[in-house]
């Protein structure tokens, strides 16, 4: 309030440098480029329209990318927002070593994707995995590794990445669970409501603007999947679990076709921004209600 | 009154079942980890599966052998995850001070947008940065990758810090403002200690997320710089499949210093909050 103009260019200059340099800037330039036949070492550049997008549009792998992405989307983040919210409900309520519990689940998110296919690559495989563990003492004979079943390997990628992501969402909403005051529950305990009607009437009212940041989130972190896939099935069997930005990274630095990786990469941004309008009017239409 | 009682205790015991439950779910995966990297292993080739191995600590010194610079990975990781979180809070800091304290048109939705940012995949911007970097003699150098990874990391810490800074109490620094205090002061004697726990809070998570990043790293580096997710990709191409307890290894290695990290400072943690500046 009493900030004058020169205090506002020492707040926001570093913020400024940062975000520019490194992020609207190389944005603004990859979308120039998608325009083009630019290439880091290519001796000429030519302006070529749509050409770049029509390539990427036009490609079998990409479309199924996007189906990929789209199932990965509408299965995974309603299940971590699920799952995530369960956990945190059963951790609302005083629990002797409620700290101890909190931070035991959060362990899945703590690891990087990478490792994360590294370790269920190897406890689906057959010799000293959990699946035929489990498996062999129900009397079943070895499975293949679902990871190699086209059929499979995508609901297993998504049940792996929300394995790892429910922990997260859990993290973030167990603070806004716990700051809703204790009257809101009494009221609707003392009228007998089920729990049902007091994760409907209480907590998700409370919680509506966090739960659209989580979304919001998820989903971003979802359309963007890359690493979650790389080392657990690569992108297959087939293409049966390739994603946009597997895809469009392959295009970049895979095969060097520098203009429609950077396309796809865009096509991805449209994605997310389309969601960010959605996620600013939802939560405009929370506030005037 | 016994009834609603014994229903209470119901509810409570239902409830420590479905937790043991969740938790066995979420942390078998690990243990099974562990005990592998420690020399336990399950053996499904026998009916009913067995266990074979005894307890060794062999793996860990395999590690170092598989990979032979996997420790300075591992201290290039730490490192660099460390410069990168104190290099986003100290930059989004003022950033989201200064917007919590401006109400001009559109601030929330400034706000809303840093949200919308910090959702971006990298590999939306990642294909040119990597040129850009290229061409400012910055790929494969430790000061690019602490900067990009700062960078990638600092809308979401201006929306979590910005939440923070909403939340304090301005009558300190209203007083500190009368006393003809300046912007540092106030910044560095007043909303830096009141805010310490969410700082803190949010450098841990900003750790957490630059510890794991993969994309940056990898098309950032060329060989001279290497992080421990990269390493682990090594660990495991079509060429070079590591032995599991090897692997089972580096991966437990790779998850102690956030899992400490995490541990020691749990207390703070509640306080990053991703958006009290909404909920009124």
């Amino acid at each position: 309030m009493r900030l004058t103009p020169r205090d506002r260019l020492v707040l926001f200059a570093p913020v400024a440098v940062l975000l520019t340099g490194w992020l609207v800037l190389p944005a603004l330039i990859g979308l120039f480029e998608t325009f083009t036949t630019y290439a880091p070492f290519g001796a000429t550049v030519r302006f070529s329209g749509l050409a770049n997008y029509a390539d990427v549009l036009r490609d079998r792998e990409f479309g199924a990318a996007v189906r990929n992405i789209a199932v990965f989307t509408v299965v995974a983040v309603p299940l971590e927002l699920g799952v995530g919210f369960a956990l945190a409900y059963l951790l609302r309520r005083p629990i002797r070593g409620r700290r101890l519990w909190q931070v035991l689940l959060l362990v899945p998110w703590l690891i990087s994707p990478i490792a994360n296919g590294v370790m269920w690559h190897f406890l689906f495989g057959s010799a000293t995995g959990i699946m035929d563990f489990v498996m062999g003492w129900v009397g079943h004979p070895d499975i293949p590794s679902p990871i190699g079943n086209a059929g499979l390997a995508l609901p297993i990628t998504i049940a792996v990445e929300v394995w790892r992501m429910a922990p997260f969402v859990t993290f973030l909403l167990l603070p806004g669970l716990l700051s809703i005051p204790t009257e809101r529950w009494e009221d609707a305990t003392l009228n007998g409501a089920p729990w049902i009607r007091r994760v409907l009437d209480v907590a998700l009212p409370s919680l509506r603007p966090l739960l659209l940041a989580i979304t919001m989130l998820l989903i971003g972190l979802t359309l963007g999947t890359f690493d979650g896939v790389l080392i657990l099935t690569g992108g297959g069997p087939g293409t049966s679990t390739v994603t946009p930005a597997l895809y469009s990274y392959r295009r970049a630095f895979g095969v060097n076709d520098w203009p429609t990786g950077a396309a796809s990469a865009w096509l991805i941004a449209a994605g997310v921004f389309g969601a960010g309008l959605v996620y600013m009017r939802a939560l405009r239409t929370g506030q005037s209600a | 009154m016994s009834g609603l009682r014994s229903q209470r205790r119901r509810d409570g015991a239902i409830r420590a079942i479905l937790l043991t439950a969740a938790l066995t779910v979420f942390t078998l995966p690990l243990v099974w980890t562990a005990l592998a990297a420690v020399g336990l292993r399950a053996n499904n080739n026998t009916r009913p599966p067995s266990w074979i191995g005894s307890p060794t600590l062999d793996h860990f010194r395999d590690v170092g052998i598989a990979e032979p610079s996997f420790w300075q990975e591992l201290a290039t990781s730490t490192v660099s995850a460390a410069l990168a979180a104190a290099l986003t809070v100290a930059a989004s800091l003022p950033a989201a001070y200064g917007l919590a304290r401006s109400h001009f048109r559109g601030d929330r939705l400034l706000t809303q947008g840093f949200l919308v940012l910090a959702s971006l995949p990298a590999m939306a911007y990642v294909i040119p940065l990597s040129d850009l970097m290229r061409r400012s003699q910055l790929v494969d150098t430790f000061a690019g990758l602490v900067l990009t990874e700062a960078a990638v990391t600092t809308p979401l810490a201006i929306y979590v810090l910005h939440g923070a800074m909403t939340q304090l109490p301005d009558d300190w620094e209203e007083a500190a403002w009368l006393d003809g205090a300046g912007l540092l002061r106030v910044i560095g004697q007043i909303v830096v200690p009141l805010a310490a726990p969410n700082i803190a809070a949010t450098a841990i998570i900003l750790f957490v997320l630059d510890w794991n990043l993969l994309l940056v790293p990898l098309v950032l580096t060329a060989g001279q710089i290497k992080t421990v997710p990269l390493a682990m990709i090594d660990f495991f191409t079509f060429e070079r499949e590591l032995e599991w307890p090897t692997a089972a290894a580096a991966l437990i290695i790779s998850l102690v210093p956030v899992a400490l990290l995490v541990m020691v400072f749990h207390r703070v943690l509640d306080r990053f909050a991703l958006n009290v500046a909404q909920v009124d």
